[in-house]
């Protein structure tokens, strides 16, 4: 079981202390070093990947690898901010590469200029966790199988205009601890005043509890039956962006790409007919999506980008640390009423 | 189409650029914002690397709003930015500079500038989006006169103080000792104030009288009336000998608090140190340290040594700041600062050995820098994803779509209804706010007869009224003034006493901040019983309650520049129990969705507040707000103001 991945140098440097210290008082030293000897595969480097690209190089894992096929477009200068100006038709993840180094000199940042449908199996498996955005479903299932077996942990993501969503699987069996304030009880010992009558949270002192939480896989939370009765009848309290999840991912089975503003007029027919099959085929009323989100689905919003690539980075921290209780499964943000929700889909 | 062309042409401005304002600014180029200044007082410090990506490690030392706007123009060479290096309470930031925008987001961390920034955003009649974060949570709100609450309608919770005798005589807890180690360095080496006292505290009301006179034959300041030396010259007239100053705190002084017995009735009471016995144990081999401030590496700073160890460190530290005094040359004072090594270390040895000596489990120099600094943990993410959510309010306020603003909680897990970010309705403005209301009024209770007029400008306006600089004139019929902004104009009123001026109990003072066009009416209400160590109570404020969960105290006085507030625990090391409180918070508070009988069915408990739903348009019971309420997330981090220091 590879629960505890033994980590060289259980040192910490000074300019690691230094520079980590407001992050250490948060989450502790020894967080901060399973992140230290951690390795991490970003495929994708759109708005979203520069924001996880970020957020993991500042927190200080020991590599991360930004894998992307896609070249450097017109709009890059709206799109992320790891890309120069100057940088267009370059490969977007070696355009990002200098930038993303300096983020942070102590990570090992490479950039892999391929398409990750390209990649054989053991590719994936050097990695600790794998993150992927801008990818089909069919490829997100195929390496989420894969390095589940394998004990690596996976997550998946995408922003659509001001809808996103990232989806974890850590595994069935995924083992960490959380921090928990002790309970003092009065003794005459402890110098705790006359008003220290009865058992309480002592501030000063806590103790780590060990915990345990079971992931499915991602093909296991898409394929939810919702014609079973308990099914239909969860569905009041099930977030409608878990639908419009599938409607985008099916866009992009059958267009190889996102909603693109360049096309917005075909594109919104399809997204409303692909939400009419969707719903059809899972025997659901297609009311239970309405017109509405066609018009908001539209390219990566970089404050969408910014939120959801907040909650994936600390997602993957929190996992690489194995450390504090993971969300599970599926997080989903609605940029337009500023909701953010956590759900389980898959089996019970 | 026309959003896109108010981007192209709005200002904005943005107050702050650290943790969140480097996310800010980059979302906010990225989003398509093309006017944006940004004003900051501070420079870049090695902490702030890990989360304020705009800066590396070459830009240590250099201004930060200089630096982020340097890296923006990197990936958005067109974008319009104008950098101050300043703090946005300078006078010339007026009410006419504010007008010039169409948005301010403050991305701040400590409660003076948040106030100042609300009073200049409500006279100029400008959106404010309110920010704060803290470790894993966070909150964003939008602020807009007439339509929302400003910042202050709410009370925020004060500064947590603790009395003196608490801190001289009985302390309970580690931030108590703390708090007296760091009074000590002031004593010893910095700017000596009356109301940090480190000696045994006579007139503790808890204590025995009959033994006073007793004790007083034996107290160790019997080299000369104790009012005529201070704790300074006393260590002077030493040539501040560690060893004699150990033994006089940490054994003479303790000895006269066993002496006032009705103290330790029901504490365990204190055990006095000796030097010379401690050296002799300690060269039998118990644990000693490395010395000094070869303490800063990580694994180094985390450990706890033993008693013989902190005997050391005080020894070698009061060496240091000895020296740096002497350096300095006559009148000299040192400042303290928790990035001091020396200074840090001093406070750790002498808190250490008084927590030893009250029998509290002693703490790492690295757990003590967070106490004694006030040092909020900070993160990417968290800021990040705050950043995210101030620009998508920013749109609905350039798109004018103020209606569908929103105050949003971030949690750290999610609550009983699957939320991690929870969208609130705003409230309206409270009318009887004492900064928003047409015509603010507050009363006052304090007792003319002691309280000086620079008390009140010191303490009651600038500090818990948020004024930067007060005119203030008494309503007698005469206009007299009693306060002028202008320097030196009023100084001689400074020492006199209110009732002087003939104030006296329904007097009312008119209180002006010029910069702030902020006019505020106090009623004084005369008394003559308030607490010890309470210099005046506003009439209203909620009631001290039982301490919140020390993650929820606030440490809003510094000595050095400005406030710094905190929600973060100083004095706790888990970041939990904010998220706690944030998610009772959030729950009643909750924006509804589902239909009315749903709403019925969300779980309340106790006294919860429902906003109005705005789909089935109920309205439910108000919950008293409590100090807990939106507060975990006021502050950011701390790194560049230095400490805080309880008022005793």
């Amino acid at each position: 079981m590879i629960d505890m991945i033994a980590k060289e140098d259980p040192i910490i440097s000074e300019e690691e202390a230094a520079q980590y210290d407001r992050q250490i008082r948060l989450w502790g030293l020894d967080a901060q070093k399973r992140l230290r000897g951690s390795r991490v595969l970003l495929v994708g480097l759109g708005g979203l990947g520069a924001e996880v690209a970020k957020n993991l190089i500042l927190a200080g894992v020991k590599g991360l690898t930004m894998l992307d096929h896609e070249k450097v477009s017109q709009e890059s200068c709206r799109a992320q901010f790891l890309v120069p100006v100057t940088a267009q038709g370059e490969n977007r993840a070696q355009a990002s590469l200098e930038r993303a180094q300096y983020l942070n000199p102590m990570v090992e940042v490479r950039a892999q200029a391929e398409r990750a449908e390209d990649q054989p199996d053991d590719f994936f498996l050097q990695f600790d966790a794998v993150c992927l955005t801008c990818c089909s479903r069919d490829l997100m299932v195929r390496v989420d199988q894969l390095c589940s077996k394998h004990n690596i942990k996976v997550f998946c993501g995408n922003v659509y205009g001001y809808y996103g969503y990232m989806f974890s699987d850590l595994g069935p069996e995924y083992n960490y601890v959380e921090e928990k304030p002790k309970m003092v009880k009065p003794s005459g010992d402890t110098n705790d005043g006359p008003k220290a009558k009865k058992a309480k949270v002592d501030p000063n002192e806590t103790t780590m509890v060990k915990k345990t939480a079971s992931f499915c896989s991602l093909k296991e939370a898409l394929e939810v039956d919702w014609t079973t009765e308990k099914a239909k009848a969860g569905l009041k309290r099930t977030p409608v962006d878990y639908f419009l999840l599938h409607v985008l991912l099916k866009f992009r089975t059958d267009k190889g790409r996102d909603p693109a503003p360049q096309s917005s007029g075909e594109d919104a027919r399809l997204l409303r007919q692909i939400r009419d099959d969707v719903l059809e085929s899972m025997g659901l009323n297609r009311e239970l999506l309405s017109d509405d989100f066609v018009s908001y689905c539209f390219s990566e919003m970089a404050p969408v980008c910014a939120v959801v690539g907040g909650v994936l980075g600390q997602e993957v921290v929190k996992a690489l640390s194995q450390r504090d209780a993971p969300h599970k499964n599926i997080f989903f943000f609605d940029g337009r009423k500023g909701n953010g929700v956590v759900d389980y889909f898959g089996p019970q | 189409m026309a959003v896109a062309e108010s981007l192209s042409t709005c200002r904005v401005l943005v107050v702050g650029a650290g943790g969140i304002g480097c996310e800010l600014l980059k979302n906010l180029v990225l989003t398509g914002f093309k006017n944006i200044e940004v004003i900051d007082l501070d420079i870049i410090d090695v902490s702030n690397l890990n989360r304020q990506f705009l800066f590396q490690k070459k830009h240590v030392g250099k201004s930060k709003a200089q630096v982020a706007k340097e890296s923006v123009l990197q990936f958005c060479p067109t974008a319009n930015i104008t950098a101050y290096h300043d703090s946005i309470m300078n006078p010339d930031y007026n009410v006419e500079f504010f007008r010039n925008f169409m948005l301010v987001m403050n991305a701040l961390d400590n409660r003076a500038a948040r106030n100042h920034v609300n009073r200049m955003c409500l006279a100029a009649d400008i959106p404010l989006i309110e920010s704060g974060t803290a470790g894993y949570l966070g909150q964003v709100t939008v602020i807009k006169k007439g339509l929302t609450e400003c910042y202050e309608c709410q009370p925020k919770p004060t500064q947590k103080t603790f009395p003196g005798c608490t801190i001289r005589n009985t302390p309970s807890e580690p931030i108590h000792c703390i708090v007296w180690a760091k009074y000590l360095f002031n004593q010893l080496f910095g700017e000596e104030d009356a109301d940090q006292e480190v000696s045994p505290d006579t007139a503790d009301p808890e204590a025995s009288c009959e033994s006073i006179t007793e004790a007083r034959a034996m107290a160790s300041e019997t080299d000369g009336d104790i009012k005529r030396v201070s704790t300074k010259e006393w260590a002077r007239s030493t040539g501040y000998d560690p060893a004699k100053l150990f033994n006089k705190l940490f054994k003479d002084d303790i000895m006269y608090l066993l002496t006032m017995d009705k103290l330790w009735k029901k504490r365990k009471a204190p055990l006095p140190l000796d030097w010379h016995q401690l050296e002799s144990q300690g060269s039998l081999g118990l644990r000693s340290p490395v010395m000094g401030s070869r303490f800063a590496v990580g694994l180094k700073d985390q450990q706890v040594l033993g008693v013989w160890g902190y005997c050391q460190l005080f020894q070698h530290s009061i060496e240091t700041l000895r020296s740096e005094l002497q350096e300095k040359g006559d009148g000299a004072e040192l400042v303290w600062d928790k990035d001091d090594a020396p200074a840090l270390d001093f406070v750790t040895a002498a808190a250490n050995l008084r927590m030893h000596i009250f029998s509290m489990t002693m703490k790492s120099r690295f757990d003590i820098k967070s106490m004694a600094g006030n040092i909020i943990p900070a993160i990417a993410t968290t800021n990040a994803i705050i950043a995210g959510l101030i620009v998508m309010e920013g749109l609905k306020v350039v798109s004018g779509e103020l209606e569908s603003c929103r105050t949003i909680f971030l949690n750290k897990h999610p609550n009983l209804r699957k939320k991690l970010l929870v969208p609130c309705i705003l409230d309206p403005p409270c009318a009887n706010c004492y900064v928003c209301a047409s015509r603010p009024e507050v009363t006052v209770k304090l007792n003319v007869l002691k309280t000086t007029v620079l008390a009140l400008q010191d303490r009651i306006l600038k500090e818990r009224f948020g004024m930067v600089a007060p005119d203030v004139n008494i309503e007698d019929g005469k206009g007299t003034i009693l306060i002028s902004s202008e320097e030196g104009e009023t100084d001689a009123n400074n020492g006199k006493f209110l009732s002087d001026f003939g104030i006296r109990n329904g007097s009312r003072l008119q209180s002006d901040d010029f910069l702030q066009d902020y006019t505020l009416l106090i009623n004084v209400l005369h008394a003559e019983d308030l607490e010890k160590d309470v210099e005046f109570e506003v009439v209203g404020d909620a009631p001290d309650k039982a301490p919140p969960p020390p993650s929820n105290q606030e440490d809003a006085s510094s000595i050095a520049n400005g406030n710094k507030d905190s929600a973060q625990p100083s004095t706790s090391n888990a970041a939990a129990e904010v998220d706690d409180v944030m998610i009772v918070e959030s729950e009643g508070e909750e924006e509804e969705e589902a239909s009315s009988s749903s709403a019925a069915a969300v779980p309340t408990s106790g006294t919860k507040r429902k906003h109005l739903d705005d789909e089935t348009g109920e309205a439910s019971v108000k919950r008293p707000r409590t100090n807990q309420s939106h507060e975990a997330a006021d502050a950011e981090d701390d790194d560049d103001d230095d400490d805080i220091i309880a008022l005793d």
